[in-house]
């Protein structure tokens, strides 16, 4: 059974645009004109029990948007979604207990009290047994290692701290589905990859599905296996994040490095320079070209050394966001 | 209840932490209401009556305005103003995901407890004077009848200040609409007599305005009959079930804020 199963989903906003200036200000009091921008259109997807699946996609691309019609925060224009059972923007409050979402920006602590507080709250708001309380905020608490720090006024947290905090709050009802979204914003790397940690282990012990937005590659590399990417509301790919790459294995990447200075556009004829300087550059070509251009460079170039790699991932997703040539 | 029983905690323990500002609040609502004081002692001085009833009768409608002007900022005022703030900013999104009821967790979740004090206080002494005054025997039907009347009262002004705390679904900022809201809502300082016949009929049967305050010292003076008192029940209930329906389409219709 499918555990998220989205169809044809699509939303729509209305908008309006206006000029700088006191002007053009005076002009939109009387008549504004309407625009519509389609945040997402006609996406579709599944996700099945336990996943833990990667939502990439540039600003703007229409991942949160996603997450809020899925969260039932808002209402699609049109399409279907069905998550463990429930249409989300009904917002039925059996559907609202199964789930829990995180927003890196958002934060639902109360600001002026100890993070336990904010957490307490959350366990009468969810009706969570006394026992399995007690039980879940010091497990809690002690995988990420913020114990002595319960009792802190939240305004007094660092960022990190805040974070690990309202992982708490959000899943002190051990819910089954999590939707993540940029859960390790501005955090330091310490504090990222604990969370990362901590995400991974909830994943496996409790089986919880996971559903995660993030700019940081490292976040999905670590955690999903799966990864839908999404631009301007389109679907652009989902499957395997390191199968990405394969979308593009007709490039190669050559890095060279030259003992004396070598003019770049000497070498613009080989393929495409990504990068470098007069005695670092980095080539782009297709594989077939390969052998050809290493032994034309290797010849006519004073070369100290020189690798042959793929095209790195962050690379792949934004040519997959240029939408370039895919497969 | 339990809930909002945690919610109040929730919001002492905060304002503890501010001393400073919590007695402010304390002097802040006292001068206020020694500015209604001294307007109090002008109707005492000119021995002012209004419809038949001499200045002690008028007490009761000056102390009942006063103690629901002290429950409106003690419970209501901080949760309205802070409404458009939530759809400003987003911040709707997170409570929406909550399994309990939306409007609740939006429009009670804050409770000032440094404001109402003087308010509540004065008030109940003002109708305390009123009542001993006007020779209006304390027994049960009066207490309840003025108790029910006064949660009437609560459930009204819940249903119509929070009118434009709801049109900012629509239009984000209607701090405009809050003002004229918060300047109609000293009209009820006296009993609605003073006002000419066609704005009773405005302030009693299309905005229910002077059901808030008026009809509980109306009561206890003998001058409601049933008829109004049923109308008022009615009222609180009609408006609450329009605020609901409102409330619903408001959130059907919420579109976030970008993240």
């Amino acid at each position: 059974m499918d555990f998220i199963r989205v169809r044809e989903l699509h939303k729509t906003f209305v908008y309006y645009r206006k000029g700088a200036g006191l002007k053009n200000s005076l002009k939109n009091l009387f008549a504004r004109k309407a625009l519509v921008k389609e945040a997402v259109k006609s996406v579709s997807f599944d996700i099945g029990p336990g996943e833990c699946v990667g939502f990439l996609g540039p600003n703007g691309a229409g991942k949160t948007t996603t997450l809020k019609m899925l969260s039932g925060i808002l209402y699609p224009t049109s399409g279907e979604a069905n998550v463990l059972g429930y249409v989300p923007w009904e917002r039925k409050n059996e559907f609202k207990r199964l789930f829990s979402i995180v927003m890196g920006q958002k934060n639902q602590l109360w600001w002026d009290l100890p993070a336990s507080e904010s957490i307490y709250l959350n366990k009468c708001i969810y009706d969570v047994d006394d026992d399995v309380y007690r039980r879940s905020l010091a497990e809690l608490s002690e995988m990420l290692e913020v114990e002595e720090l319960l009792d802190v006024q939240v305004r007094r947290l660092s960022l990190g701290e805040r974070m690990k905090m309202e992982l708490i709050a959000a899943l002190i009802h051990r819910p089954r589905l999590l939707y993540l979204d940029e859960p390790t914003i501005g955090l330091d790397f310490p504090s990222q990859k604990k969370v990362r940690e901590f995400l991974k282990y909830y994943n496996e012990q409790f089986g919880a599905t996971i559903l995660l937005t993030s700019h940081y590659m490292k976040d999905v590399e670590d955690l999903c296996k799966r990864t839908i990417i999404i631009n301007e509301g389109n679907l652009l790919y989902d499957g395997e994040l390191h199968k990405i790459n394969d979308l593009f294995n007709e490039q190669k990447i050559i890095r060279l490095h030259f003992s004396e200075p070598v003019a770049e556009q000497r070498l613009a004829k080989f393929g495409k320079i990504v990068s470098g300087d007069e005695y670092n550059v980095v080539l782009e070509l297709p594989k077939h070209r390969l052998k050809e251009v290493s032994r034309a460079v290797l010849d006519s170039f004073p070369i100290v050394d020189w690798t042959i790699e793929d095209v790195p991932i962050e690379e792949s997703i934004s040519m997959l966001y240029r939408k370039e040539s895919v497969g | 209840m339990r809930l909002y029983g945690l919610f109040i905690k929730n919001c002492l323990i905060a304002q503890m932490e501010f001393r400073g500002n919590f007695m402010m609040s304390l002097i802040v609502e006292s001068v206020y209401l020694l500015a209604k004081l001294l307007y109090v002692l002008v109707v005492f001085r000119t021995d002012l009556h209004v419809d038949g009833i001499p200045p002690e009768g008028l007490l009761l409608f000056i102390g009942m305005h006063t103690v629901m002007t002290g429950i409106y900022v003690g419970v209501f005022f901080t949760n309205f103003m802070k409404i458009p703030e939530y759809i400003k900013d987003g911040s709707l999104d997170l409570m929406l995901t909550k399994p309990v009821s939306l409007q609740f967790m939006a429009s009670l979740r804050y409770v000032d407890l440094a404001l109402p004090i003087p308010d509540i206080l004065v008030g109940f002494v003002m109708i305390g004077i009123g009542w001993h005054a006007m020779d209006i025997p304390l027994t049960f039907l009066q207490l309840a009848g003025f108790g029910l009347l006064l949660f009437i009262g609560v459930i009204i002004t819940y249903c119509l200040m929070i009118i434009p705390a709801l049109l900012s679904f629509w239009f984000v900022q209607t701090g405009s609409v809050s003002e004229i809201a918060h300047s109609v809502w000293d009209a009820n300082n006296f009993p609605m007599a003073i006002y000419p016949a066609w704005v009773r009929r405005i302030g009693t049967f299309v905005i229910p305005l002077f059901l808030i305050t008026n009809f509980g010292p109306m009561f206890l003076l003998g001058q409601l009959n049933w008829l109004y008192g049923g109308l008022a029940l009615t009222a609180s209930l009609v408006l609450f079930a329009v605020v609901r329906l409102l409330w619903n389409q408001a959130v059907k219709g919420y579109s976030s804020a970008s993240s």
